[in-house]
């Protein structure tokens, strides 16, 4: 019991700067997302990663997914905007880092579709699109999962909204939907 | 700081690459047993050192701790240093350039460099899971992240941006395959893939079609690696390394920047050449990493073989074959020979030890090579690692 404790307590610790803000803290403490009822797939074989404040220290980005906003990191010393979110900066290795959301739309860099070999768990969406978008201006450029029009009607410079969905096992992640596909 | 000992491959040995009825262990096997047979003159008990290349053994035959067990398997005792190199599809480099480092330094005297690979499973879904982890599971995974689609994203905008073809990207699957269809022990040995047949086959990921795609392959790889005073006890014809380069600066797909500038290939290429005191119109030959056939194409641009965008038409061009400007890929490359991620980079190795003594078939020996460059990615082009071997010592 006592390691367990002190293993709570380390953690404790070293989250703190990310959840600086004392509203954002009082929700990260209600985070669980997983039921035990209901065990989830093998992890190891499952690309829907664990959100729950007891296995991430990002927890709060899948809270603020669930409300519909794509969020990220932002380093309060120097101002780097990460993707994906951070618990330590990666250019002034400090850990002092705010929560931002990020633009609803943005536009597709360059994408593709995987038409065969899906990874277990995904062959019953085959044929899907992926794609990299870029988000209006902010200067990032984020991966993912484009709906809402099949490949070929898929093309460069298309816009894109980013919208979230429910994942296996009470879950959550992102994607992009067309917004209109003759601009 | 202490002299620098000068590093050789002494000798080599490619099991048949494949769809192979056989277990990770008994490729271990074989290619032990094989080692021994191309390198007469090698004793068990001299092997003070075995680096392992392996990609990813947990997931592809679920087992860790590979090391030991390759050891066992081929039949070695190793005294000295002992590991398993994990770096994806550049294991087996990795495995080769943790070998010349240790004997470089004189921690090692004699080095064996083993890469293997089981890739195919009964189910392939289970397989492109495992390949997908490559990629950032957390962020990139759950979107469907796996080679093919990234490396079409590269083509797409290769072509956008430089006008480079369809045909072109089917020039190098071409070439490749005709050079592993005179190579024994390729997965596509005795295959013939005309143009017209490549540019016929269906697509994997747009614009990528099956014949631009390396495969799921299994196989095994390994080399001997000495220092100068050992090496003429081995070879007269002994494959010295003579430069190293290596880069990586991201890992997540929203941090690869450019697509069609690969710019960590160029610190590593010219990191390479510069330890190796040459230029990039000095080479050869060179074995690149044609996992796709875009792969070849940026390769071929990023380490100054041609001008930016002017891959396709390099290709096209016949430059990159047999009476061009050098010979890329005459083992047959990824494309032609499959790809076992912890072999290839051994298996390249090999092809640059064979290319020197001139015991490949003359379909595929390079007139009178001195200089040659194995290149190996990883990932997502997220890594580059660069060795520079040449037939002569410094």
């Amino acid at each position: 019991m006592s390691s367990a404790k002190s293993t709570l307590r380390r953690r404790r610790a070293v989250t703190a700067p990310l959840d600086s803000r004392p509203t954002e803290k009082a929700e990260t403490a209600r985070a669980p997302t997983l039921r035990p009822s209901r065990p989830p797939p093998p992890f190891l074989l499952d690309f829907f990663p664990l959100e729950s404040a007891e296995q991430t220290r990002l927890s709060r980005f899948y809270q603020r997914l669930r409300e519909g906003r794509l969020s990220t990191t932002k380093c309060r010393t120097d101002g780097e905007l990460h993707w994906p979110p951070r618990t330590a900066c990666p250019v002034c290795h400090t850990t002092t880092l705010d929560w931002v959301d990020l633009p609803e739309e943005g536009r597709v860099y360059a994408f593709s579709a995987v038409l065969a070999g899906a990874p277990l768990g995904m062959e019953p969406d085959l044929p899907f699109v992926v794609g990299l978008v870029d988000l209006d201006g902010v200067g990032l450029r984020i991966f993912g999962r484009i709906e809402g029009a099949p490949w070929q009607a898929c093309r460069i410079g298309q816009r894109v909204r980013v919208e979230s969905y429910e994942a296996p096992e009470e879950r959550v992640f992102y994607r992009f939907r067309v917004v209109d596909r003759s601009s | 700081m202490t002299e620098r000992r000068e590093v050789a491959i002494v000798g080599g040995v490619t099991t048949k690459f494949g769809v192979r009825p056989c277990t990770w262990s008994e490729l271990a096997q074989e290619v032990g047993a094989a080692l021994f047979h191309a390198v007469p003159e090698l004793n068990a008990s001299d092997v003070d050192s075995l680096f392992v290349g392996a990609a990813e053994p947990e997931r592809f035959a679920f087992q860790s701790h590979v090391a030991p067990l390759a050891a066992e398997q081929m039949g070695l005792t190793p005294r000295r240093i002992l590991q398993r190199t994990e770096l994806a599809c550049a294991s087996g480099q990795s495995a080769i350039r943790s070998a010349y480092a240790a004997i470089a330094s004189g921690l090692s005297d004699l080095a064996v460099a083993v890469g293997l690979e089981k890739m195919n499973l009964p189910s392939m879904a289970e397989a492109n899971t495992s390949m997908a982890c490559v990629m950032d599971r957390l962020w990139d995974g759950p979107a469907g992240a796996t080679a093919p689609p990234f490396f079409a994203m590269v083509a797409q905008r290769h072509m956008l941006e430089f006008g480079t073809t369809e045909e072109q990207l089917a020039a190098v699957s071409e070439k490749n395959h005709r050079f592993a269809n005179s190579n024994p022990t390729s997965q596509f040995h005795e295959k013939t893939f005309s143009k017209d047949k490549l540019l016929r086959l269906p697509l994997v990921a747009p614009p990528l079609r099956l014949g631009d795609c390396s495969s799921m392959t299994d196989g095994a790889a390994a080399v001997v690696l000495t220092s100068r005073e050992s090496a003429q006890r081995y070879t007269q014809t002994p494959a010295w390394i003579r430069g190293t380069g290596q880069y990586s600066d991201f890992h997540n797909l929203a941090n690869a920047g450019s697509l069609t500038e690969w710019t960590g290939l160029k610190h590593a290429a010219r990191e390479g050449l510069r330890s190796a005191g040459i230029r990039s119109t000095d080479l050869d030959f060179a074995e690149l990493h044609d996992c796709f056939t875009i792969s070849e194409i940026v390769e071929y641009e990023a380490i100054g073989l041609c001008a930016p965008g002017e891959g396709g038409k390099y290709a096209e061009e016949g430059r990159s074959n047999l009476g061009g400007d050098i010979v890329v890929n005459p083992r047959g490359g990824l494309l032609g020979c499959g790809h076992p991620l912890g072999a290839t980079g051994i298996a390249q190795a090999v092809e640059v030890y064979q290319q020197f003594s001139h015991s490949v078939p003359p379909s595929r020996q390079v007139p009178d090579p001195e200089w040659a460059m194995v290149h190996n990615l990883s990932g997502s082009a997220n890594v580059h690692s660069v060795m520079i071997y040449s037939r002569e010592a410094s």
